[in-house]
């Protein structure tokens, strides 16, 4: 079908690509620790883009009526801004894995099962556990006016559960979750139960905040207010729009030498793995920073059509709406500590897991300033209780010059691999 | 549509069955500073099903092909049986009813032809780059959307409701050397191409307010009396306290359920909340929620004591209480479930200035640029604001970030204006992976007697 529809496109455009996508998924819920809740989602969704008299134009629908589909991207393109977008010539792909034959014919009684072994690791009196199961199983095809056309199936499995633990006014809320495109094996869900259960413990005790410009290990969960800023700034459509501090400084060491962060789409089972972009561009690894150095950003055609470099495979495509760039998996490089190394190397500080408000304001500057929401207090080495009325604040492209400690173990989460980092310098204060 | 819900009703072997279905078309045209980033008519349809048995748990399928419905209603009757609970669920009354709805177009967007919508947009975004060297970049964003939507169940509701909303959304950034700065207008409304006319001041407001920020110095970190103006008021009540009136919060959980106990106090005399479904052409207004409940005014805290709380229906059978209407869903892709509509804090006395007037040195904290709570914690970040100094309006401030925990703040809640408004902002409400829900605020000024406001807090 993606074929014919190029086929009634291209006799009224220039050039056009295309991408179908189709998804089916099955999602268990489990409230205060039973099963309460199934459901079956199935979607379809075809979007076109077309250049007509050198415009572009998009359209995208659920309904499938691919004539009208071209009747509305060739409106588009009646009023689209010009553009001399190059589509991809076909090309070899790499082998990468994004299918789980075991996760698409997952049953509900597999997935109740799964999540009730989670569920019942974390029972507890006093702690109410909330638990998400879902299996996604779906296909892509991409396809365009010079012969790309390639098709692949996904999988996805979630597990993720939550704990919230009410006393009086003070509630705790401690949550973890599994994505990939496999089925987790026991040592995952006990890995997962775990998480949790050490940093309910933690929270047993509550601890008064600290103040100063103290050191602070962020675990992989709670690194986000650091690297959400350099997400957004090696977004080529940033550095194109003149609003990255990145911008002009590929080749230049901003960071601290222990940091390496790469976008690596060809993950074996990953949640962001693909061999091929929505834009029939094939996936490629892309170093961001390797020792503290930065290395480039991603870019989509268009971008990188206006950018004067090579797209970097990184296009992402609803159905309704343009592509855009977006990463695949971020893996960072593991450092040299363990978890407790990185804890004892701490006389006094925190431990953050949670901020709130990540993504609020001006995100892009570095500058971030943030209550915590799950912080423990480290006082000689040792976590003695749960932070609550504390903020944090600093800017993160200048904590990340100088890192006091990487760990070593890398967590994968979904489309995130990160180990926990020290940063010492971070300003703390009492609320 | 009426027939083939009522045939896959029919068909259906659940003890309770309800059908929503919707088609859409939807518009959105972007620009990202002078360059249009796209300009785009979309189509969507869809439906959902959600089967309830006695002993079982819900079982729920969403799909985009409408001639799957039969199966579709099959396979959320076995979903629902594949659960078994020994505490049933159960669905408070509503009145079983057969209504067409349409709500007023305010001139139909689908009679509007896609290159007059690109210019509007275009001349809105080009006063904002032409206001001043410093405007570097911007974004300015038309949606609009028509809905035909079908809602019915098997007690016998059947209802239809066409449903426009229209939103508008101005970003500028100002940059000189290396401070860049931001400023944010958005409208949003039930409404239609009406709405979006004479919006020339919002887009220059935003281009002056980012120029201005540029100058101003960050707020130095610490404890201040704080006046909210109507725009923060109105998210602040709706991210700190507004989700934890919404009964799912706490049906299962005895403890939260102590906490937000009805008749607790909550603020002083002069403090009332509640949130209105049913006023008119709001974002979030609808004549019934996707349970076929009709929406209502549901007062929350009546002069500072906590009165009442959002429902669906399965919240109310489980507390006893009435449903509110506020059972809602962003889309057929999602399940109904306890979302706010339009939310207020109710008009109190006097003007801004009488809330400014006994403060030495205080915060005036305007707009809001984003909000999170987690759960009695709160953090919202203030598009800008002001110092006031004596008494009187000062000097500009940036980076007004105000965290705090709900209880307390909610106690410091001093003085209440009588200078109400409806915001009409755009953006919506996350929840529980949906979003955004359109919603809005509504508040007059409001001012805290001590709050914590961030900027550098060391």
């Amino acid at each position: 079908m993606i074929v014919q529809l190029l086929e009634q496109a291209a006799r009224r455009a220039e050039l056009a690509d295309a991408s179908v996508k189709t998804d089916e998924t099955l999602t268990l819920l489990f409230e205060s620790g039973r099963l309460k809740r199934t459901s079956w989602t199935e979607e379809r969704g075809v979007s076109l883009r077309v250049r007509a008299q050198g415009r572009l134009g998009v359209a995208g629908t659920t309904a499938a009526r691919p004539d009208h589909l071209v009747e509305a991207a060739l409106a588009s393109a009646a009023v689209g801004e010009p553009s001399d977008l190059v589509l991809p010539a076909p090309s070899p792909l790499p082998p990468v894995r994004t299918h789980s034959p075991a996760a698409a014919t997952a049953s509900v009684a597999d997935l109740a099962a799964l999540g009730q072994r989670l569920v019942e690791r974390l029972s507890r009196d006093g702690w109410q556990v909330s638990a998400t199961v879902e299996r996604s199983a779906g296909s892509v095809r991409v396809a365009n006016s010079r012969g790309v056309e390639a098709a692949y199936d996904v999988t996805g499995v979630w597990l993720g559960a939550e704990v919230t633990r009410v006393t009086g006014d003070d509630i705790l809320m401690v949550g973890d979750h599994y994505a990939a495109a496999d089925l987790p094996d026991e040592a995952v869900v006990a890995r997962l139960a775990d998480s949790i259960r050490r940093r309910v413990g933690w929270a047993e005790r509550a601890a008064p905040p600290p103040r100063g410009e103290l050191p602070v290990l962020f675990t992989p969960a709670g690194s986000n207010a650091l690297f959400l800023p350099v997400r957004q700034a090696c977004l080529g459509k940033a550095v194109l729009q003149g609003v990255s501090p990145l911008g002009g400084k590929v080749g230049e060491r901003l960071f601290d030498p222990a940091l390496s962060l790469t976008d690596d789409p060809w993950l074996a089972g990953a949640s962001g793995s693909r061999a091929i972009d929505d834009e029939g561009v094939v996936t490629r690894r892309q170093a961001l920073i390797r020792d503290g150095v930065l290395m480039g950003f991603i870019y989509d055609l268009e971008t990188a059509a206006r950018a004067g470099v090579p797209a970097t495979g990184h296009a992402r495509r609803t159905t309704f709406g343009k592509p855009s760039a977006g990463y695949s998996n971020l893996v960072m490089s593991p450092g040299a500590h363990s978890w407790d190394e990185l804890v004892a190397r701490i006389p006094d500080g925190l431990i953050i897991d949670d901020l709130i408000g990540v993504g609020q304001g001006n995100v892009i500057s570095g500058a971030f300033s943030h209550p915590v929401a799950l912080a423990y207090r480290v006082t000689g080495g040792e976590v003695v209780g749960r932070v609550k009325d504390a903020a944090v604040a600093g800017n993160a492209f200048e904590l990340l010059s100088r890192v006091a400690g990487l760990g070593r173990e890398v967590e994968r989460r979904g489309s995130l691999s990160m180990p926990a980092i020290l940063l010492e310098g971070v300003s703390v204060a009492p609320r | 549509m009426k027939n083939r819900l009522r045939d896959a009703l029919k068909s259906s072997r659940a003890d309770y069955t309800e059908i929503r279905l919707e088609r859409s078309v939807a518009t959105a045209v972007t620009f990202r500073g002078p360059r249009l980033e796209g300009a785009t008519v979309s189509t969507d349809e869809g439906g959902f099903v959600r089967c309830l048995n006695r002993g079982c748990g819900w079982g729920m399928a969403s799909f985009t092909s409408l001639h799957d419905l039969p199966a579709m209603v099959a396979r959320a009757h076995e979903l629902s049986r594949a659960v078994r609970l020994d505490a049933p669920i159960l669905l408070a009354d509503v009145p079983v009813r057969e209504e067409d709805v349409a709500l007023p177009l305010g001139g139909d967007v689908r009679g509007i032809p896609l290159d007059v919508k690109k210019r509007h947009l275009e001349s809105l975004n080009a006063l904002m780059l032409g206001r001043d060297r410093r405007i570097v970049d911007t974004q300015a964003s038309y949606r609009d959307e028509v809905v035909e939507y079908w809602y019915a169940n098997s007690e016998g509701t059947l209802l239809s409701v066409l449903r426009p909303e229209v939103n508008l959304s101005a970003v500028a950034v100002a940059r000189d050397q290396g401070t860049i700065e931001r400023a944010l207008e958005s409208l949003g409304r039930r409404a239609g191409w009406d709405a979006v006319q004479r919006r020339e001041p919002q887009f220059l407001d935003a281009a002056d307010r980012a120029v201005a920020l540029l100058d101003a110095p960050r707020v130095r970190g610490g404890t201040y009396p704080v006046v909210l103006d109507p725009k923060l008021a109105g998210v602040f009540i709706h991210e700190a306290f507004g989700h934890l009136s919404e009964a799912d919060f706490v049906y299962e959980n005895r403890p939260a359920r102590e906490m937000m106990t009805l008749g607790r106090r909550f603020g002083g005399q002069h403090l009332t909340v509640g949130d209105d479904g049913s006023a008119a052409a709001l974002r979030g207004t609808l004549p019934f929620d996707d349970e076929g409940t009709p929406t209502r005014n549901t007062v929350l805290i009546q002069n500072g004591v906590l009165v009442g709380r959002l429902h669906s229906r399965e919240t109310a059978a489980r507390l006893n209480e009435a449903p509110t209407g506020n059972a809602r869903a962003i889309s057929f892709r999602h399940p109904p479930i306890v979302r706010m509509t339009n939310t207020y804090i109710a008009k109190g006395e006097g003007t801004r200035d009488d809330l400014f007037r006994d403060i030495k040195l205080g915060i005036y904290a305007c707009d809001a640029q984003g909000g999170q709570t987690y759960l009695e914690d709160f953090s919202f970040t203030a598009g800008h604001g002001y110092m006031i100094r004596d008494g009187q309006l000062a000097e500009r401030v940036k980076d007004v970030v105000i965290a705090g925990n709900l209880f307390q703040t909610m106690d410091r809640i001093d003085r209440v204006a009588g200078d109400f408004q409806w915001n009409e902002l755009g953006g919506g409400c996350g929840k529980a992976g949906q979003g955004p829900l359109p919603v809005t605020e509504g508040a007059p000024h409001v001012r805290i007697s001590e709050a914590l406001v961030g900027g550098s807090v060391a």
